[in-house]
């Protein structure tokens, strides 16, 4: 059931970790996360829109994140997202792992480079 | 999840649904105004700006997905797959519903009787610290005994509890208008309603100086004041008149106000002072020896009943002691529980009705289990799939849950609604002779009370299979069916069926018993002939009617009745036979003195001449009652043969004289002890309808005339062809008398049989369920276990197996199993004889032994019907296609 967007990510769990990532530098609302995730991945990324909600409500219901309406810089009525300290620690987990796995996925290839 | 926050979720939810749609339409028209800024158009900017978000639609679903309980969506699931199970299986679900059905149907009708009868609680305040206060004579055992006044004021004086309050009912009539009315009346202690905590709707109530000799003053029921009175308030303070004189009113009851609660509520309340002036030359009051009294009390804050109890028992000695003439027998008390108290034998017969019907629910339960077992057998190889593709354990034991859960759910709604029905039947059958019946309904208790049996039976035949799969390795199911498995899958499945005969039996032979001992009651000889015999009562009261004036109409009242057409005899007595209403007095035998404490006593009763020949009782020995046994004459008596027997035995009871301790005003005037001369024998007539041949002795009516007697007369027409002719002499007599409470004899004596003959046909039923459900639970494991062994057995009649003796193994094995359930079946009899007895000695069968064996008849019976099909099936196989099969 959770699993269907990750299809469109490079592996399950990214879509989240690039989220907590950029909501690490500062608070940010949807259209605005997007925004900073296409630039950041030098439109290398191209996630569809709509599947950040998705993994939003999963975070939030995780309590790694909060968000609260207000209004943004453009005077627009946005929903803004934060980082929360458990999100925090989450994000640094996934990092640590993530980058156990790059290291695994890196040794198994290794060897068949000529 | 706990309920509170899967609750709270349940709105964070939707207010989470709310806020992304809105967070959506932000998104879009931010980025189809970026779009408009970089050069689109808006129309064009916004077909793009939805493009690139993707499927709204379902973004929403994902994201209402994650906010989900999720154990309730597997659970629903579950429930699909379980429906999608039965439904494949529609035999088994059917039976196994229907069942079930019929179990808990049962159980919820009877348990809305206990519910509403036995446990609810009184609708007075504070009803637990109620309790009923009666003497008690140790030669008589446990049975309560009405109080006298000198031993209620005794008892009140001593204060034991916060308040004591005396009751007694008493017929009273209303005049002064149209028509004359007969009310049910009650007479109170001041105090009842204050004890009870039930205060009047309007006026003040009953005041202490209420009880004063010559007060005269009621309080009307809400029914009394709205039917005669047209709800009229201005009633309050006025006089009405009560049995010929002015009484004030001085309150109306509460809407539905009745004390005890039973199925004729009382119609007008005066106080005791009534008793304390009555006609005759010693008022009641003063009496000790009338025993007419009931009492109730309410416990002193802090007080248990036992310690209000041991105090009651000290007074009861003292008096015992002061006064030995009237009170030697009496030195103990009786309080109970004021519920228990109301509900007498009753609550005993419901309780026991209640565990027989839980019985009925076991049988039903190993019926289903036994299904389950095979079922889950049949499905070995399923399930050994799921737990090879990764299902775990658990989750294939709660899907088998939930599939059973599934079956409960339904059989129970169904079982509500049959027992809605029952229910309707059994207000029916018990609203006269039942307190609070009417109250029986299905309420929320008993809906609760059904969803948790239904749990309970869920869980209870979920055990054998979820035991035999936790036994039988899944694994081994893809291999095939291991025979170690087989064979112990049909042990647990047999022990099922020994449960099943076992408590059949035990439901039968209660069933068969009490059945026996029913058809005794209705068949045995009453002593008189009880058929087209119709009573009634004539009331006259109020002081028009002095003794003599009562002697007369009466009198003048049998003649003209006799002349009747339709009616070839007319009598009056008090009390009538088969009313249950005993007048139990002391005599002193004339050759055999005895001090007061140590006379016996029999009952008694009044009659007219023509009250033996009318009832159709012979006289056996000496002459009847004539016309000339009047107060001017000798005073005579006649006994029943019961009482000659009993007293005199061996010899002619004619000729002995007796002096009884009731008396007539004739007797008080000339004073000293007066005996009778025994002057004629007559057969048994029964005084009530369970009781047996109780010794009884007869006044003329015209040496004791005590009140007014019913009146009973012997029929040639149809009851309703020859009451108008009644009322109409009544009426040309007197306009002011009223004629109430006409009942054919057939008809009291039905209502004195209703009760046993409630509680023995639904035990009847009950073990009629329980024996077809068993048959069937045997019928069920032989089919099975012939099916599953089809190919052995056609092996064996390969081999050379008669036809015969394959038929006779199988029945061989039902033999067997119904052996062990019988034989575990009496020594659980044995175990709850006490019960048992106390049960059946209400109805005294004749040889319990003979129906005990009946039962067991019965039962082996049933198990070789149930086991012939399939033996006959087991024989007819044919060795060639049972070879083949596999």
């Amino acid at each position: 059931m959770g699993t269907q967007t990750d299809r469109k990510d490079l592996f399950p769990g990214a879509l989240e970790m690039m989220i907590l990532q950029v909501l690490r530098q500062q608070p940010l609302h949807g259209y605005g996360l997007v925004q900073r995730i296409q630039q950041a991945s030098n439109d290398l990324l191209r996630v569809e829109e709509g599947s950040l909600y998705p993994a939003l409500q999963r975070l939030l219901k995780a309590g790694c994140l909060t968000a609260r309406w207000g209004v943004s810089a453009t005077g627009r009525r946005v929903r803004t997202y934060q980082l929360t300290p458990a999100g925090r620690k989450h994000l640094e987990r996934q990092v640590t792992s993530f980058e156990q796995m790059l290291e695994g996925i890196r040794l198994v290839l290794a060897p068949v480079k000529p | 999840m706990t309920r509170v926050r899967w609750i709270r979720s349940l709105f964070v939810r939707e207010r989470m649904d709310r806020d992304l749609a809105d967070e959506i339409a932000q998104h879009i028209e931010e980025k189809a105004e970026q779009l408009v800024a970089a050069g689109l158009t808006r129309d064009a900017a916004v077909r793009e700006a939805r493009r690139a978000f993707g499927n709204i639609t379902g973004v929403r679903e994902e994201s209402r997905d994650v906010w989900r309980w999720r154990a309730g969506h597997d659970m629903a699931s579950d429930v699909r797959y379980a429906i999608r199970q039965l439904r494949h299986n529609r035999s088994f679900a059917g039976a196994a519903i229907l069942t079930l059905a019929i179990g808990i149907g049962a159980n919820s009708a009877i348990f809305s009787v206990v519910n509403a009868v036995v446990f609810r609680s009184l609708p007075y305040h504070e009803p637990a610290a109620l309790v009923s206060v009666a003497s008690m004579d140790p030669r008589r055992g446990a049975q309560p005994i009405s109080l006298s006044y000198f031993t209620f004021f005794e008892f009140r004086r001593a204060g034991v509890f916060e308040r004591i309050a005396s009751y007694r009912d008493t017929g009273l009539t209303l005049t002064g208008r149209d028509l004359p009315a007969q009310l049910d009346g009650q007479l109170v202690s001041w105090d009842l309603f204050d004890l009870l905590g039930v205060p009047p709707l309007r006026g003040r109530g009953f005041v202490s100086s209420d009880e004063a000799p010559g007060a005269r003053v009621v309080i009307l029921s809400y029914h009394t004041w709205q039917t005669y009175f047209g709800g009229d308030p201005s009633i309050v303070g006025r006089p009405i008149m009560i049995d010929g004189e002015p009484n004030t009113v001085v309150g109306v009851a509460q809407r539905g106000f009745t004390y005890p609660i039973r199925s004729r509520p009382v119609e007008i309340w005066t106080t005791l002072a009534r008793d304390a002036s009555s006609a005759t030359v010693q008022p009641i009051t003063e009496q000790r020896g009338a025993r007419l009294l009931n009492a109730v009390a309410r416990l002193a804050p802090g007080t248990t009943r036992e310690q209000a109890h041991a105090q009651l028992n000290a007074v009861a000695a003292r008096l015992a002691a002061e006064h030995p003439a009237t009170h030697k027998n009496l030195p103990g008390t009786d309080v109970r529980p004021e519920l228990e108290s109301m509900l007498g034998p009753a609550r005993q017969a419901i309780l026991v009705l209640w565990g027989a019907v839980a019985l009925v629910l076991l049988i039903a339960c190993a019926n289903i289990a036994n299904m389950l077992l095979a079922r889950t057998a049949d499905r070995q190889h399923e399930l050994s799939v799921r737990a090879a593709i990764g299902g775990s354990r658990g989750r294939i034991v709660r899907q088998l849950l939930t599939e059973n859960l599934t079956i409960a759910a339904i059989g129970a709604s169904m079982g509500i609604a049959g027992a809605a029905a029952i229910v309707r039947l059994l207000v029916v059958m018990t609203a006269e002779y039942l307190p609070r019946a009417t109250e029986i309904r299905i309420d929320a208790g008993v809906l609760l009370f059904t969803a948790g049996l239904g749990v309970a039976v869920c869980v209870l035949v979920s055990v054998p299979p979820a035991l035999w799969i936790g036994r039988a390795a899944l694994g081994r199911g893809l291999a095939g069916g291991s025979r170690a498995v087989t064979v112990r899958h049909e042990r647990l499945r047999g022990a099922l069926v020994v449960a099943q005969v076992s408590v059949g039996l035990m439901l039968l032979s209660v069933a068969s018993i009490l059945g026996s001992g029913f058809v005794q009651l209705t068949r045995r000889d009453l002593g008189f002939a009880p058929g087209n015999l119709l009573t009634f009562r004539a009331e006259l009261t109020g002081s028009r009617y002095t003794t003599e004036r009562q002697v007369a109409f009466i009198d003048t009242l049998l003649e003209r009745l006799a002349i009747s057409p339709g009616i070839s005899s007319a009598a009056v007595g008090m009390p009538l036979p088969l009313v249950g209403n005993e007048m139990a007095v002391a005599f002193n035998i004339e050759e055999r003195p005895a001090a007061p404490s140590e006379r016996p006593s029999s009952n008694m009763a009044l009659v007219s001449p023509e009250y033996f020949q009318t009832i159709g009782t012979p006289i056996i020995e000496g002459r009847g009652f004539t016309n000339w046994d009047d107060e001017s004459r000798q005073r005579v008596l006649i006994v029943n043969k019961a009482f000659a027997e009993k007293f005199f035995p061996g010899v002619s009871a004619l000729g002995k004289r007796i002096a009884s301790g009731a008396t007539s005003n004739r007797d008080a005037r000339e004073g000293g002890t007066v005996f009778r001369e025994i002057v004629g024998v007559v057969g048994n007539a029964r005084q009530s309808p369970g009781g047996g041949p109780e010794p009884i002795y007869y006044f003329p009516y015209k040496q004791m005339p005590w009140g007014p007697p019913s009146v009973i007369v012997r029929t040639t027409l149809p009851d309703e062809a020859i009451l108008p002719a009644i009322r109409r002499t009544v009426a040309e007599l007197d306009p002011n008398v009223p004629v109430h409470g006409a009942k054919s004899m057939a008809a009291i004596f039905a209502t004195g049989i209703a009760p046993p003959r409630f509680v023995t046909m639904l035990m009847g039923s009950f073990a009629a369920i329980g024996l077809l459900l068993t048959a069937t639970g045997l019928y069920g494991l032989l089919s099975y276990a012939v099916a599953r062994r089809t190919r052995e057995i056609g092996v064996r009649i390969a081999l050379g197996a008669t036809r015969r003796s394959i038929v006779s193994m199988i029945l061989g094995r039902a033999l067997r199993l119904t052996a062990i359930g019988t034989a575990l079946g009496i020594a659980g009899m044995l175990a709850g004889r006490t019960l048992l007895t106390q049960l059946i000695v209400v109805f005294d069968p004749p040889h319990p032994t003979a129906w005990l064996a009946a039962a067991v008849a019965i039962v082996a019976m049933t198990a070789i019907a149930a086991a012939y099909p399939p033996a006959r099936r087991a024989a007819s196989i044919e060795p060639t296609s049972a070879l083949r099969m596999e």
